[in-house]
């Protein structure tokens, strides 16, 4: 589909990189804790993606590609205010939740996930990419153009931050899991 | 291993992170400590947490958002690869060694075409200046060589200039041919350097260390 792409068929971009399109926003939306900065980011790296085709290495995971663009474009624009309000018109809705439930729902999924707020931004990528995306630490690090052993040290610091702070504000979280 | 050491590798260990010789190393200490155990398990607890949270939480673009986005980027032509000096080299190697041989190139040709220096003059050149012109060889007629060795290739000829001061001066040997060159070796007894010395008839000398 790449080749399509590269022999001038636009039209085959959209299904190259719809499988994606989720994973870029959420993961956008995650770095940037912002849903304005998070269309913006995404938007981003599906024109970059798009641009620098070219350049892709056909051996690697086409998804890491996208994931290390998007990385690259969230640094290059700079962290904004965290921003909650509109996020509950782009959550995909889930047809067998109640209405008001998944209201409930998203708003303490948001608190939940608000104790990424604590990290570092290099912290908050290598979370992410291991802990919520499943990503191994080797690809971790080569998404984020670091090595394994720096990958290490982020993750353990972040896992240490999150856990402190779920414990803090989510204490039954820790009972119930456990 | 104590406590402190295995808290910090717990963080990793509790998904598998941890390479698997240190990982060895807590699983005994885990063995043995209820608390270390309990700290894994709220780990655990919180990344399962965090996990569930983000994996129901996925957002969507809006349709028309999503639509418009994907026209624009139609609208454009895919970027040619972007020329680097570096990727036309499948190895980063082989880009290095290239390098190193320009450098080389152009150290040797910067070498031919900027003259060289003048040659560093000895230590003992810069400590004794060149002597002075020798003294004009006496007159066989105001001299006399009686008391020096007649085999040497030269005479020594000696004039008195006063009670306490006498004047020597070295000139060829009367039933010898001139010669041009002298030469002299000192041996130093305590390490046995040699410094050879070759006069020329001007007294510019040579030397020569072994």
């Amino acid at each position: 589909m790449v080749e399509l792409v590269l022999g001038g068929r636009t039209e085959a971009f959209e299904p190259l990189v719809t499988p994606y399109r989720k994973l870029l926003l959420t993961m956008a939306y995650r770095l940037s804790r912002n849903i304005e900065e998070a269309k913006e980011i995404s938007q981003e790296t599906l024109l970059r993606a798009f641009r620098y085709l070219g350049s892709f290495d056909k051996k690697r995971s086409f998804k890491n590609w996208l994931l290390q663009i998007e990385m690259n474009v969230w640094r290059s624009l700079g962290p904004k205010t965290p921003d909650e309000g509109t996020l509950r018109q782009m959550a995909v809705p889930d047809a067998a939740e109640n209405p008001e439930e998944s209201l409930a729902g998203k708003e303490a999924r948001e608190k939940l996930l608000s104790c990424l707020d604590g990290l570092s931004p290099r912290e908050r990528e290598v979370f992410l990419l291991r802990d919520i995306e499943g990503r191994s630490v080797k690809e971790t690090a080569e998404i984020l153009r670091t090595s394994a052993i720096s990958v290490r040290v982020h993750l353990s610091r972040a896992r240490d931050r999150v856990r402190e702070l779920v414990k803090e504000r989510y204490p039954g979280l820790m009972r119930t899991q456990g | 291993m104590n406590c402190f050491r295995a808290r910090k590798w717990i963080l990793l260990y509790a998904e598998a992170d941890l390479p698997a010789r240190r990982s060895q190393r807590l699983e005994a200490h885990l063995d043995k400590c209820a608390t270390c155990k309990k700290e894994i398990e709220e780990i655990r607890a919180a990344l399962a947490g965090i996990q569930t949270v983000a994996d129901q939480g996925t957002l969507d673009w809006p349709e028309a958002e999503w639509m418009v986005l994907m026209a624009r980027i139609k609208s454009e032509r895919p970027g040619p690869r972007p020329k680097s000096t570096l990727q036309a080299f499948p190895r980063k190697s082989w880009a290095y060694g290239l390098a190193l041989v320009l450098i080389l190139v152009a150290a040797v040709l910067i070498r031919k075409i900027v003259p060289s220096p003048p040659p560093i003059p000895l230590l003992a050149e810069i400590m004794m200046p060149t002597p002075a012109q020798p003294l004009r060889a006496l007159r066989t007629d105001e001299a006399t060589s009686a008391g020096y060795p007649q085999d040497l290739p030269f005479r020594v000829y000696e004039r008195r200039e006063g009670p306490d001061r006498v004047l020597l001066a070295a000139g060829p040997a009367l039933d010898k041919a001139a010669q041009d060159m002298m030469s002299m070796t000192l041996v130093s007894q305590e390490t046995g350097l040699k410094v050879h010395w070759t006069f020329n008839r001007n007294f510019d000398w040579e030397e020569k260390k072994k």
